[in-house]
């Protein structure tokens, strides 16, 4: 990752969210720009180089998703997190259709936002070429389907072989419970059942189950993560 | 009581009824006196022309005895008429060149100016005449080759009563129709505007005291009735609604109170006590955990009222109700492995129908958990798609202890919750989320005794084609 590649543009105009974001994505590690209104996000988005872009929808003075237009048709790659308190399915449907990257409803949790970032991030700078991935002793073959560990195989169903693959490409960070509905299923609301929870934990059984060390972990009140000991 | 009258009278005036009834009142009135007039002006000139060509004819008798026997042979046949009685009714006079009378039954030369010829109308006393006052008299007069002047004419004053009648007649007749049309057009307003009045009145009645009151009916099955009706029946829908708020009010208020309150007492406890980092972690953890319960029960309701105003329908596609039941079957099945329960897939392999997939999801899913919930642990749970006559049926059973015939109707209400489900997790939404998704793809919602258990049918609108 390059220098670069740290730096976020978060619009928002509403300067206590604003701070708070500024403030924890700075811990975090990133560099954070901050605009108030649609058209400081037009300067500011045209003139530098952004890992992710974070965008309201309801701005005093240009919409956010115009404000997304504009910047993608001056030839910004930067991928486009659209936060917004329209939180109705055709809302995402729109902001996603209209070239966001993906979608967030106030109010949200920070992790939520973190993992968001740090996924868009990511896709922004690394494509995946191999077909074959590994972590620790964990290998899922993306063509054939199936996964192992230490060389043994893993009885998966297509879905939670899905599930795992997503967890793989995420590596070392946190995946939400609202990520996972998203990219596995293609689902875009909330069950507000612990119905994840329950799937996640039929994986665990089948990849975690009597092996040497735990891959998938729990992450109090965000999600989980992928990650191999050391 | 006079002042009620004179309200309701007020009223009847002021109503467009009225005002309707008055300008067709106005036009007809235009109509029929525009007949009348025509009516009375051709009667009254026909008359005339008949006395007119009466006196022509006599006047050319007249002439062609002059013509023949000179002003003598004239004055004897002029005394003839004189001594006629039939001719009683005819006036004449024949003058010299200076205007003094030679003979006939006028006392003098009436005033005809310096022309010397035409028609002429005058009042003048008749010899023969009894009325007191002189009659009115049309005449003709012209002057003859020697200079000598004949005026030839008759008494008109029957035909002037005559149409002096008509006129009478035509003008008594169109005041009797203004008054009918006046007495009818206040009646027929009178009664809309009574009928508007009870509508006015319950109206009043509901804004000052609430939506219990109704329209009352007269049972005459006309129009006023029907909207009575759909004013009523809208009532109903509306307090039904309204007491649906209140019922959803109260328990938001009081499913949303217990998280709040339990947040501010940990806070609270947190806010007097010592820092400690292992506490204030699980306090923090709680807490969140608690406010995000509370903006899922938020989200929920505003999704449920966003599915009721209908905005979703151009999201609607063909779909394969199989392949959505399929993938909720999935989702779920790791929750159901966990209760010990087999969760299937029955019926048909493909049941296509009209419907925004995400929200058919959301609802079967529900349906899915619910049944998982409360259904036997152990037991089973089938989901089965069907087309029963073109009509897409999607289902859900379980075979747990059901639910008791009288609570079927309450279940889909928000927040409803059984007795003895109350401490299951849950918010009570699911139901009514599904009540609201089936409106808005016009489904009926059937429940069944599964004998044992509970078997809840979709019945979908067939798919568009």
């Amino acid at each position: 990752m390059t220098g670069g590649h740290r730096r976020i543009l978060v619009v928002e105009d509403d300067p206590e969210t604003a701070g708070q974001l500024a403030e924890q994505l700075t811990t975090s590690g990133y560099r954070v720009d901050l605009a108030s209104s649609g058209n400081e996000a037009l300067s500011r988005g045209a003139a530098s180089d952004y890992a992710v872009i974070t965008i309201d929808r309801m701005l005093p003075d240009i919409d956010g998703i115009t404000v997304m237009r504009q910047l993608r048709d001056d030839g910004i790659a930067a991928p486009f997190l659209i936060i917004s308190a329209l939180g109705e399915v055709d809302d995402k449907v729109r902001g996603l259709r209209a070239g966001g990257d993906d979608y967030l409803v106030k109010p949200f949790s920070f992790v939520e936002l973190l993992a968001r970032i740090e996924a868009l991030g990511r896709r922004s700078d690394t494509v995946v070429k191999e077909t074959i991935l590994r972590v620790g002793d964990l290998a899922i073959d993306l063509m054939s389907r199936t996964a192992s560990r230490r060389g043994k195989d893993i009885a998966l169903l297509p879905r939670e072989f899905q599930l795992l693959e997503y967890l793989v490409r995420n590596e070392g960070r946190v995946v939400s419970r609202a990520m996972l509905l998203q990219h596995v299923w293609d689902l875009h609301f909330d069950p507000s059942t612990n119905i994840i929870d329950v799937y996640v934990g039929r994986v665990r059984r089948k990849v975690d189950g009597q092996q040497a060390y735990p891959l998938i972990h729990t992450v109090r009140g965000a999600g989980y993560r992928l990650r191999a000991p050391g | 009581m006079p002042g009620t009258v004179s309200v309701l009278l007020a009223k009847t005036l002021t109503s467009s009824t009225f005002r309707l009834a008055l300008i067709a009142i106005g036009t007809f009135g235009v109509i029929v006196s525009a007949i009348f007039s025509y009516v009375y002006f051709s009667t009254s000139s026909y008359v005339r022309s008949r006395w007119d060509r009466a006196i022509m004819t006599e006047y050319a008798s007249l002439r062609s005895v002059y013509d023949r026997s000179g002003r003598d042979g004239l004055i004897s046949l002029m005394q003839q008429r004189l001594a006629d009685k039939s001719f009683a009714e005819n006036v004449y006079i024949l003058a010299d060149p200076s205007l003094a009378t030679l003979a006939g039954n006028l006392k003098a030369w009436p005033p005809t100016g310096t022309a010397a010829g035409g028609w002429t109308e005058f009042r003048a006393p008749k010899p023969v005449s009894t009325a007191t006052s002189p009659p009115l008299l049309r005449a003709m007069f012209a002057t003859l080759p020697q200079g000598d002047r004949l005026l030839v004419g008759r008494d008109i004053s029957d035909l002037d009563s005559f149409t002096d009648q008509i006129k009478a007649a035509v003008i008594s007749s169109v005041a009797l129709i203004f008054v009918l049309a006046a007495v009818a057009s206040i009646l027929v307003t009178r009664r809309t505007v009574g009928r508007i009045e009870s509508i006015n009145a319950t109206s009043r009645a509901i804004m000052q005291s609430g939506l219990d009151k109704r329209i009352p009916l007269r049972g005459t099955h006309d129009e006023w009735d029907r909207v009575a009706e759909n004013l009523n029946q809208m009532l109903e829908r509306i307090e039904t609604l309204m007491g649906e708020i209140k019922q959803v009010g109260d328990n938001v208020a009081h499913d949303l109170r217990t998280p709040l309150t339990r947040m501010r007492g940990r806070l609270e406890k947190a806010y007097h006590g010592e820092r400690a980092g292992e506490a204030d972690q699980t306090l923090i953890g709680d807490t969140i955990a608690d406010l995000d319960a509370v903006l899922r029960m938020f989200a929920s309701i505003t999704r449920i009222a966003q599915i009721e105003t209908q905005a979703r329908q151009h999201a609607f596609r063909t779909v394969n109700l199989v392949d959505i039941a399929g993938e909720v079957v999935e989702l779920y099945d790791a929750a159901a492995e966990q209760d010990d329960t087999r969760l299937t897939v029955a019926g048909d392999r493909e049941v296509k129908m009209t419907g925004d997939r995400d929200l058919i999801f959301d609802a079967i899913a529900n349906l899915v958990d619910n049944a998982i919930k409360h259904g036997r642990a152990g037991g089973q749970v089938v989901v089965s798609c069907e087309n029963i006559d073109g009509t897409p049926v999607v289902s859900v059973a379980d075979d747990g202890p059901g639910i008791p015939a009288g609570e079927y109707e309450h279940v889909f209400k928000r927040f409803y919750r059984l007795e003895r489900s109350r401490y299951a997790p849950g918010n009570g939404l699911g139901l009514s989320l599904v009540a609201a998704i089936a409106r808005l793809h016009a489904a009926r919602i059937e429940m069944l005794d599964n004998a044992p258990g509970l078997r809840l049918r979709l019945w979908f609108s067939p798919p568009e084609s």
